[in-house]
């Protein structure tokens, strides 16, 4: 879950106080420049409660290399879209910021492929940075799926992913994150046995 | 500020967005202000395990024929390849195909008759009596089938380090040097013999140039959506293998994360001579047992 404050970045708390203060003013891309108004809109006598709304994460399948019939297509896309959530909801967008605890940063790994993403933790966590974030909003989560199917079940996804979120506090700016995922199924479920990571940020 | 500076200053915002774009880093909603912006360089990590940190593969080419049994027929490429997921390493370890061995349950042979005695088990066990490592996973195949996999790749690149041809599978000869190979042109360079001073053992050799084609090419297309399936699919249609699907997933990626940088390949060596009027190779199986020490845990050989 994202944190509690994610979506009052400095840009958005100034929208907030404009909206709420400046009936009028315009705060997003492409706004017009304020204009006199004879009437206040009665929105200006009312407190506006901000609605958070949850991100969802975008998953599609891409493509299936052999036959999977389209119920079972569905589940793996809800399968591999539910593990790839926790992951970057215990790596990244979800905890108490400032954070300084990612002991739990993998769900869904393998232990062997676990073992290699806590020495890539820089880039597959915010554990370096998450002692000077504030918060963190995601502000774009999509994934794609290629699966291998075999005898008409699911044997491994590619699983492709973007997220980017934006971070407030000393490390404040936009971090993207992208790159695959590898799947295979082991003991009943899908685990990550392989990655293949990029991550950048701007301030 | 001069016009002249204005449009220096543009251009360095045009190219600034340039690079964000290109590095997949958005543009802020509202405006484009280059003196609020930074770029940090873009970090990269990737990983493969499969369990434990190396697995050994035994490829067998099989020269069975059209309408003969793949498993049944004799094997006569041997390599047995170890993969290190950890540190990208690799190595493979060629055993000529004449090579007398003693194969479990049929005394000693030849040990590309091993396929067509015991079958892939029974080469798994042949191998394991001479380098004295068991593989995970055997994987068998037959020339059309390698073929088509090298063109369906789009071909392999090797480093060949002298002109060889035969007269009667590449009449013109392969030239020194980085050489591109299609399908039937990788089989040859790994068939050929004839033309070659060290016979079997320089063949085995060139077999390893083979598989340092196809894994730098695996290597350079495996981010294409699609291509690892692809040829999980092929491997399943025209391969005997004792690994699923999923784990053929596994395998292929962890090929692909190997490091070129750190492949190590040796051929076993043997004094060539008869067993009655058979010409074989005695193997030394002390350097073979020695080098398979030296890669059972790390997948590395420092020197054959």
């Amino acid at each position: 879950m994202p944190s509690p404050a994610p979506g009052r970045t400095s840009w958005s708390r100034i929208c907030l106080l404009l909206v709420l203060f400046l009936p009028l003013a315009a705060c997003g891309a492409g706004a017009k420049p304020a204009q006199p108004s004879p009437e206040p809109p009665a929105s200006a006598e009312q407190p506006v409660e901000p609605v958070v709304v949850p991100l969802e994460t975008a998953t599609k399948i891409r493509r299936v290399y052999g036959r999977l019939p389209d119920v079972r297509r569905k589940r793996v896309r809800h399968q591999i879209e539910k593990v790839v959530d926790k992951w970057w909801e215990a790596s990244y967008v979800g905890g108490t910021y400032p954070r300084d605890d990612f002991r739990a940063a993998f769900p869904g790994f393998t232990s062997g492929s676990e073992k290699r993403a806590r020495e890539d933790k820089d880039l597959l966590t915010n554990q370096v940075a998450g002692p000077l974030i504030e918060s963190v909003t995601p502000k774009h989560r999509s994934v794609s799926l290629d699966i291998l199917a075999v005898d008409g079940h699911a044997r491994s996804v590619t699983a492709r992913f973007v997220l980017r979120f934006r971070t407030t506090g000393a490390r404040e700016g936009i971090t993207v994150v992208r790159g695959r995922l590898l799947l295979t199924r082991r003991n009943g479920a899908w685990r990550i046995f392989g990655y293949d990571v990029a991550k950048g940020n701007r301030s | 500020m001069s016009r002249w500076r204005r449009g220096g200053r543009l251009v360095r915002m045009a190219v600034l967005g340039g690079v964000l774009a290109v590095t997949g880093l958005m543009i802020p909603d509202a405006a484009v202000r280059p003196t609020e912006v930074s770029l940090v360089k873009i970090r990269h990590a990737e990983g493969v395990s499969l369990g434990d940190d190396v697995v050994w593969i035994l490829g067998v080419g099989s020269d069975a024929r059209p309408g003969e049994n793949m498993v049944r027929a004799r094997g006569d490429a041997l390599q047995l390849v170890g993969i290190n997921t950890r540190t990208g390493a690799a190595t493979a370890i060629g055993v000529p195909r004449d090579a007398w061995v003693s194969i479990p349950g049929h005394g000693r042979e030849k040990i590309n008759a091993a396929l067509y005695f015991a079958g892939p088990r029974g080469m798994a066990g042949a191998i394991r009596n001479l380098i004295g490592i068991e593989p995970d996973y055997v994987v068998v195949t037959r020339f059309p089938f390698f073929e088509d996999m090298i063109d369906e790749i789009g071909g392999i690149t090797v480093a060949n380090p002298r002109r060889f041809a035969d007269p009667n599978l590449k009449r013109e000869g392969f030239r020194t040097g980085r050489i591109h190979l299609g399908g039937y042109d990788a089989l040859a360079f790994s068939r050929i013999r004839k033309g070659l001073a060290g016979g079997d053992f320089d063949r085995s050799a060139n077999q390893q140039r083979t598989l340092r084609g196809i894994q730098a090419r695996v290597r350079s297309q495996a981010d294409r959506p699609g291509f690892i399936e692809r040829g999980v699919m092929s491997v399943l249609a025209h391969t005997s293998t004792n690994a699923s699907p999923g784990e053929l997933f596994e395998l292929a990626q962890a090929i692909a994360q190997v490091r070129p940088d750190r492949i190590t390949t040796c051929v076993v060596r043997g004094r060539i001579g008869y067993v009655g009027a058979a010409s074989v190779v005695f193997p030394d199986v002390a350097q073979a047992r020695r080098w398979g020490n030296a890669a059972r845990s790390d997948a590395t050989l420092r020197h054959c």
